[in-house]
């Protein structure tokens, strides 16, 4: 008898052993290039998915900077440990769908998954488009922004300007910036007007803006970009007001990156600048510190030239293809957990990238977060009333990474003097003419 | 007893290097061999497509006006630094080679720059260079009144670079000056003293000379640094820039590789610096001890 109930336990131990390891959660791995509190808040939003549920299981990793992400993955894939779920910038989509390593969302939510439930029509159109490669959504819209202008309210009190009419054109802004300038008796410059960091995509945005493509072929949307327009006049038009500005001592030229252009925003060193929408909350909050109240407004245009609109910038997830099945199935939980309301919403308020999908935005209508603040509805009509075209779609460009340097040293070269706007970019166009070709011989 | 037979045990002396060997070839031999066959490829991002090219990214590198122009920059930013760095240090290890109290504090001190990261050094010098709110700017406003624009402009960022640079090796050096100072012995001095020499020719006629192998040394040691080690440095303070003024062909390796996704051209430019440090060390092995001022 008691040899009997001692196999049944042994037998009953073994089973409950077995189906505990069947009930082991899959475990995925998701790299992201989300650093400091922008990072906190992924990491947030990973756990609270891991504790929803239990059959799958997200680890998060920080792999640095959005190019050291992308680097990163290629070493993993060469050496078969790639990850299943990765963040890459807006700016590598088309070496992503060149890669041959990734499977487009649209492909896992449909084909592989079979998730029949999911609407994909959910996004907000901007944001869905730019991802949207030969009819098909590619990569999973995750943080996303775009530049808008900021302006320091009090700062045009003081001068005697309208805090609630900030300028529209390239020579309001110029006649602003002026305005805004303020020199102490030596000469020397207390508050600039105007500040901009060098970096390319300030450039790509005022493109935009203006209507204007960046590359042949429909902005590379019809077939693989083969010609820069670089040195066509809406790109030439705002390195010559950048340069223009800077050389009358009303714009700060605080060198490549953005740090520097923010730190003098935030300081009060100058009154207005173009930067993320992402930054709404840290600029509020920064002005407020100081005292001061914060302005926003869309990005300036050249006068009598027609409205394009921006083009959504920041990071997608990519879903990467060489995985078993059940891998692939847990990472598309995951994927479709992160474009959820309530999800979107967290996200949003915590970081100020906008909410990607049409319900979240709904929810914030609803609860008035707009009408508290503004400067977020600002951001928000900026995108929404932007031109549906190739234009505002955004570039395809396999080597968009080396086409932002290219530009960039091409705004140095023309702010140190060395070459005039036009001469610059019809330098830089010619290098990324180049760079297109050679990319383009590896797909022949 | 067993007696010592090395004949028969041929095998030992191989047997003992065997580990170091071992070592040398993962880290260094394969990695070595491996660029070379990469050079001679044009991959695609991933991997996906590799086409042999042959010597065609050597050809396109040197048909390339803005690699000479690194190379040429390059050239002139390691010369001015190991001759500016020298200089400085050799006058910073004859004060702290003097017997004061508290000597090995200011020793210690002038060694810190070269114990932290080239990435730490490089933000401390983009605070101070800040053109907001840094403090070589705001002291500069105080005392005359002028803004430089530190990493703005080219031939300012090139020099913020140097100095940076500069500073960061100052520690190695200061320490080989100082140990090369106290092997010269005393008598020399005394001798020099009592035939009436001024200081000045002490310092020209005895300390430079004695000090040669050290500062030989110390040259080749710099060329090496200062080629592989200002990568950190620059990638902070410049990243290249402004307009490639402070691009140099480390950094711009790292951008071919890293950012421009050409691994067979940065392999090709990583095989021509290998040439490059290989005719230094052949120099330094040839004229290492010729020349030169040995007691």
């Amino acid at each position: 008898m008691k040899k009997i109930s001692l196999i049944i336990t042994m037998a009953l131990l073994v089973l409950l052993t077995v189906s505990a390891a069947a009930q082991e959660p899959v475990e995925i791995e998701f790299w992201h290039a989300m650093g400091g509190y922008n990072g906190e808040v992924v990491n947030d939003l990973v756990e609270r998915f891991n504790e929803s549920q239990d059959e799958v299981h997200v680890k998060s990793q920080n792999t640095g900077s959005y190019n050291d992400t992308l680097t990163k993955t290629q070493a993993a894939v060469q050496s078969g440990s790639a990850p299943h779920i990765v963040q890459i910038y807006e700016i590598g989509t088309q070496v992503m769908v060149d890669s041959g390593i990734i499977i487009p969302i649209e492909d896992l939510g449909r084909d592989v998954v079979g998730d029949n439930t999911f609407d994909w029509g959910k996004f907000l159109t901007p944001v869905s488009n730019y991802y949207n490669v030969d009819g098909k959504l590619h990569s999973m819209p995750f943080n996303s922004s775009t530049p808008l202008l900021f302006y320091n309210k009090d700062a045009f009190r003081e001068v005697g300007l309208d805090p609630n009419d900030p300028p529209q054109t390239f020579a309001e802004m110029v006649e602003y910036a002026e305005a805004l300038t303020i020199r102490d008796e030596d000469g020397s410059i207390e508050r600039y007007g105007f500040t901009l960091g060098i970096v390319g995509w300030f450039v790509e945005q005022m493109a935009a803006n203006q209507d204007a493509q960046l590359v042949n072929n429909n902005n590379g949307r019809d077939g693989r970009a083969t010609e820069s327009y670089l040195d066509q006049e809406a790109v030439v038009r705002f390195i010559e007001l950048w340069k223009e500005m800077v050389d009358q001592g009303i714009m700060l030229n605080p060198g490549r990156g953005w740090d520097g252009a923010n730190q003098a925003f935030l300081s009060g060193r100058s009154a207005m600048i173009i930067e993320s929408t992402a930054s709404v909350g840290r600029f509020t909050n920064g002005l407020e510190e100081m005292d001061d109240q914060l302005g926003t407004a869309f990005l300036p245009r050249p006068e009598g030239v027609d409205r394009g609109g921006v083009i959504i910038g920041g990071a997608s997830l990519w879903a990467i293809a060489d995985h078993p099945q059940e891998e692939l199935e847990a990472a598309w939980k995951f994927l479709s957990f992160l474009s959820e309301e309530e999800q979107q919403v967290d996200w949003f308020e915590k970081t100020g990238y906008f909410p990607v999908t049409k319900a979240a935005v709904e929810k914030e209508m609803n609860t008035q977060f707009f009408s508290e603040s503004p400067n977020h509805l600002t951001a928000f009509l900026q995108l929404l009333l932007s031109k549906k075209a190739v234009s505002t779609q955004g570039a395809l460009i396999g080597t968009f990474p080396e086409v932002r340097q290219i530009v960039e040293e091409a705004v140095e070269k023309t702010l140190q003097g060395d070459m005039t706007p036009q001469e610059a970019m019809e330098e830089a166009s010619a290098r990324v003419d180049r760079s297109l070709e050679q990319y383009n011989s590896l797909y022949q | 007893m067993q007696k010592q037979d090395f004949k028969t045990h041929k095998s030992v002396p191989y047997l003992l290097i065997m580990p170091s060997m071992l070592i040398l070839s993962l880290f260094l031999y394969w990695p070595t061999i491996q660029s070379l066959i990469l050079s001679l490829y044009r991959n695609a991002p991933f991997g996906s497509i590799k086409i042999y090219v042959g010597m065609q990214n050597y050809f396109t590198l040197f048909s390339d006006p803005a690699y000479l122009a690194s190379l040429i920059r390059s050239a002139l930013f390691v010369f001015i630094t190991i001759f500016g760095g020298l200089i400085v240090s050799l006058m910073l290890a004859l004060l702290v080679n003097k017997k004061l109290y508290g000597i090995k504090v200011y020793r210690t001190i002038f060694f810190i720059p070269y114990a932290i990261s080239p990435t730490v050094a490089g933000s401390l010098w983009v605070f101070l260079l800040n053109p907001v709110a840094g403090h070589v700017n705001y002291i500069l406003e105080l005392l005359f009144n002028v803004q430089v624009p530190w990493l703005t402009s080219g031939v300012f960022a090139f020099t913020a670079v140097i100095i940076a640079s500069i500073w960061k090796n100052m520690g190695f050096n200061i320490i080989f000056f100082l140990a090369g100072l106290q092997s010269i012995p005393d008598s020399v001095y005394e001798a020099a003293e009592i035939d009436g020499a001024s200081s000045f020719q002490i310092l020209k006629d005895i300390t430079i000379p004695l000090l040669s192998p050290t500062t030989f040394y110390l040259i080749i040691m710099n060329i090496i640094f200062t080629v592989f080690q200002t990568f950190g440095i620059i990638d902070i303070m410049t990243q290249g820039g402004p307009a490639d003024a402070t691009n140099m062909v480390i950094y711009k390796l790292y951008r071919d590789m890293f950012i421009n996704f050409r691994p067979g051209l940065a392999a090709a430019q990583s095989v021509i610096l290998l040439g490059l440090v290989l005719l230094v060390t052949f120099f330094h092995f040839k004229f290492g001890s010729k020349g030169i001022h040995y007691q």
